[in-house]
């Protein structure tokens, strides 16, 4: 006789799991690594918003007011790097820990220790980041890294002690992107479950999959660009210097060939998850799965032929001009089906108008006028106007911010009750939605109209014209930064304990194996392989 | 991670458990090759146009990429195995390559449990000085149910 013996059965009893601070700094479990991805990106979201509200303080009223123009520039370049590198990209890959396991049906990445050293490389690189600012008080070097956060030779060949310590922090930065890439590839080819084909992963398995490519292809070219800088800087090289026979302009297509990726790098993740949002508060199943699924591949391809859109004005021979204005236009197709399908989704269905709904909602309006925004940049006689312009500022905003960490405010709030076992105060999150959504076009708006009316981005001061929009726009910063603290208190108060306790599935349209897990998922995911028919 | 439990009469027993691999090794070669082909691609580009730095950086990462499918394909066919048959209770481990065997006597064959720095708890089978772990495709509670049933069925508890 044969039998089979479950041998999997789960006994609550045995929850152990190490406590402490070598919990964290040991651990190679996904969950644990994805808290920390998460509180990192959290804490420099926040670290990244202060010196945005510096800036924004200063450009209250024309004339300077409260810092030196050098410590503008540098609020502003590491303001760029620690919201893009040390916030959005850490979110991003702490969602993948937390939920690509569970949503694979994988008991952990594929590569858990790698997954520990990604993480833990991320702390230093901030701290490298930021420490000139601190080292500057003691009158070592002067100050952060000024040049933006582009690093454009040849001013960063010239630049202070600051674009030294950007470097490394990029190399670090880049190193863990490396690895938490192959872990996320390797994890989602080898270790999905038995059933689980390709074209069954969830959309967010697949945005992720095509960030980890576009990743794997980009970062080498940046990792080289900045390595050429600190050659020239301390070698005695000439890459970028044209008066030793370089290009600087080789340096502006390494970094945007680098940094036009980036940008879906920082979305792709967010599209992946936005329709799992959508679909659970419609009550309907995602609209248009395998239509997504090639968008993002068309998008992911396209995403590294357009890099010189951002400097059409540089000086590029016609037919390249054409070639990247139509190359970069030809993006909007996909990302037409995709905002096709996202709408369709909610097309007639049955919908309720929760905090991650309404972040959802909110963020297809928001990024849709980034997208809109970008085809005007994108127009080379029309970027002639706006570029370098706070037309700029205010549309790479709205689709870094409202694309961006809007979207992972709605995931955020999706999967909390998963995540910590508590249900968030629903009433203080649709206040910070509405707080948020209000203020950030109150603060982005107005740079829309400066720089149609010309103001160039950073400057510390401006000419009197431009006064009111900049007050207007300045207010409203400080509204949109404070309203952030009712987002940090329900995050605070669900993993403190406090709240309703979530149901396994608190969302009842929800879909997907994570929430057939209990509510906080057990240390250990899947105590039964699961098969998906 | 997969396991299969046989058990074929009420004395004897047998569970395989191996880790669950989704790739085969073609379809492995193939996503490192089109990952590998593209990146030498871009890294070639810009070595014509004088960037030569990006080369060695995108050798290391494919180096790193390689190296993480290639542990990936060593391992993809390990597998674990106890027997229990008659007087005999066998271990047999696939590693890599390498095939090992440890038979105990059922009757004197000892579970052992040891917590993990982690808090799981390892699996193991001793007699007469010697010892095998069993289990490390399992999770920890796996371990514990399987270990119960071994209780069962080895030494005093037989």
């Amino acid at each position: 006789m044969t039998t089979a013996t479950d041998v999997h059965a789960h006994d609550d009893h045995h929850e152990h799991h190490p406590a402490g601070i070598m919990r964290w700094l040991t651990t190679t479990n996904h969950k644990d690594i994805g808290t920390m991805y998460l509180t990192f990106s959290l804490i420099m979201f926040l670290v990244g918003g202060m010196m945005i509200l510096g800036v924004r303080a200063e450009l209250f009223k024309p004339g300077l007011q409260l810092m030196r123009p050098e410590f503008f520039n540098q609020l502003i370049g590491v303001h760029a790097l620690v919201m893009i590198f040390a916030a959005l990209m850490p979110a991003a890959t702490g969602f993948a820990n937390w939920l690509l396991p569970l949503q694979l049906g994988a008991p952990d990445m594929a590569l858990p220790r790698l997954n520990n050293w990604g993480f833990w490389l991320l702390p230093p690189a901030a701290i490298l980041l930021t420490l000139p600012f601190t080292l500057a008080l003691f009158g070592i070097g002067d100050g952060a890294v000024a040049t933006g956060w582009t690093l454009y030779a040849p001013l960063s060949v010239q630049g202070g002690l600051g674009v030294d310590f950007a470097i490394f922090s990029i190399h670090l930065l880049g190193i863990s992107s490396v690895l938490g890439s192959i872990n996320i590839i390797v994890t989602i080819f080898n270790m999905r479950a038995p059933g689980m084909t390709l074209m069954k992963m969830p959309l967010f398995a697949w945005g992720w999959l095509i960030t980890a490519f576009l990743l794997i292809a980009t970062i080498p070219v940046l990792a080289g660009a900045v390595t050429m800088l600190l050659t020239d800087r301390h070698f005695g090289t000439h890459f970028f210097d044209a008066a030793g026979g370089g290009d600087p302009i080789l340096f502006q297509h390494l970094f945007w060939f680098f940094g036009h990726p980036e940008v879906y790098i920082l979305l792709l993740p967010v599209w992946g998850f936005i329709p799992h949002i959508l679909s659970a508060f419609t009550r309907k199943p995602v609209y248009g799965y395998k239509a997504q699924v090639y968008s993002f591949w068309a998008i992911g391809i396209l995403s590294v032929v357009v890099w010189a859109h951002h400097f059409l004005t540089v000086g590029m021979p016609v037919p390249a001009l054409l070639y990247f204005m139509y190359s970069t236009m030809s993006i909007s197709l996909p990302l037409a089906v995709l905002f096709f399908c996202w709408i369709a989704n909610m097309w007639k269905g049955s919908m309720s108008f929760e905090t991650p709904m309404l972040f959802a909602t909110g963020w297809i309006i928001l990024f849709g006028i980034g997208g809109l925004t970008g085809l005007v940049l994108a127009d080379v006689a029309a970027d002639a106007q706006y570029h370098h312009s706070y037309f700029v500022v205010a549309h790479f905003h709205y689709t870094l911010f409202a694309g961006g960490i809007m979207g992972v405010m709605a995931g955020v709030y999706f999967w909390l009750p998963k995540m910590t076992g508590r249900m968030y105060n629903e009433k203080l999150g649709k206040l910070h939605f509405w707080l948020t959504a209000i203020a950030f076009n109150m603060t982005f708006i107005p740079q829309f109209f400066l720089g149609l009316a010309g103001m160039p981005r950073r400057i510390p001061d401006y000419a009197l014209q431009f006064a009111d929009f900049n007050m207007i726009s300045s207010i409203s910063a400080f509204v949109l930064g404070l309203s952030q603290l009712l987002f940090v208190y329900n995050i605070v108060s669900c993993v403190r304990g406090h709240g309703e306790k979530a149901a396994d599935k608190p969302w009842e349209g929800a879909e997907g194996l994570e929430w057939t897990l209990s509510s906080p998922p057990p240390y250990h995911s899947f105590t039964e392989q699961p098969v998906i028919k | 991670m997969g396991s299969e439990v046989l058990a074929t009469s009420d004395e004897d027993f047998s569970i395989t458990a191996r880790p669950n691999c989704s790739l085969s090794l073609h379809q492995r070669l193939g996503v490192f090759g089109a990952i590998a082909s593209f990146s030498l691609c871009v890294a070639t580009g810009f070595t014509l146009a004088g960037a030569w730095l990006v080369f060695p950086f995108a050798g290391l990462e494919l180096l790193a990429l390689g190296a993480a499918f290639y542990i990936i394909h060593c391992h993809s066919d390990d597998y674990e195995r106890l027997t229990i048959a008659g007087d005999d209770l066998a271990v047999e481990k696939r590693i890599y390559k390498k095939i090992s065997r440890v038979v105990f006597h059922r009757y004197w064959a000892r579970v052992v449990l040891r917590e993990t720095p982690d808090g799981d708890r390892q699996l193991w089978l001793r007699s007469h000085g010697r010892e095998v772990e069993f289990g490390r495709y399992l999770n920890n509670d796996a371990r514990l149910i399987l270990a119960k049933q071994l209780k069962q069925r080895t030494g005093a508890g037989s």
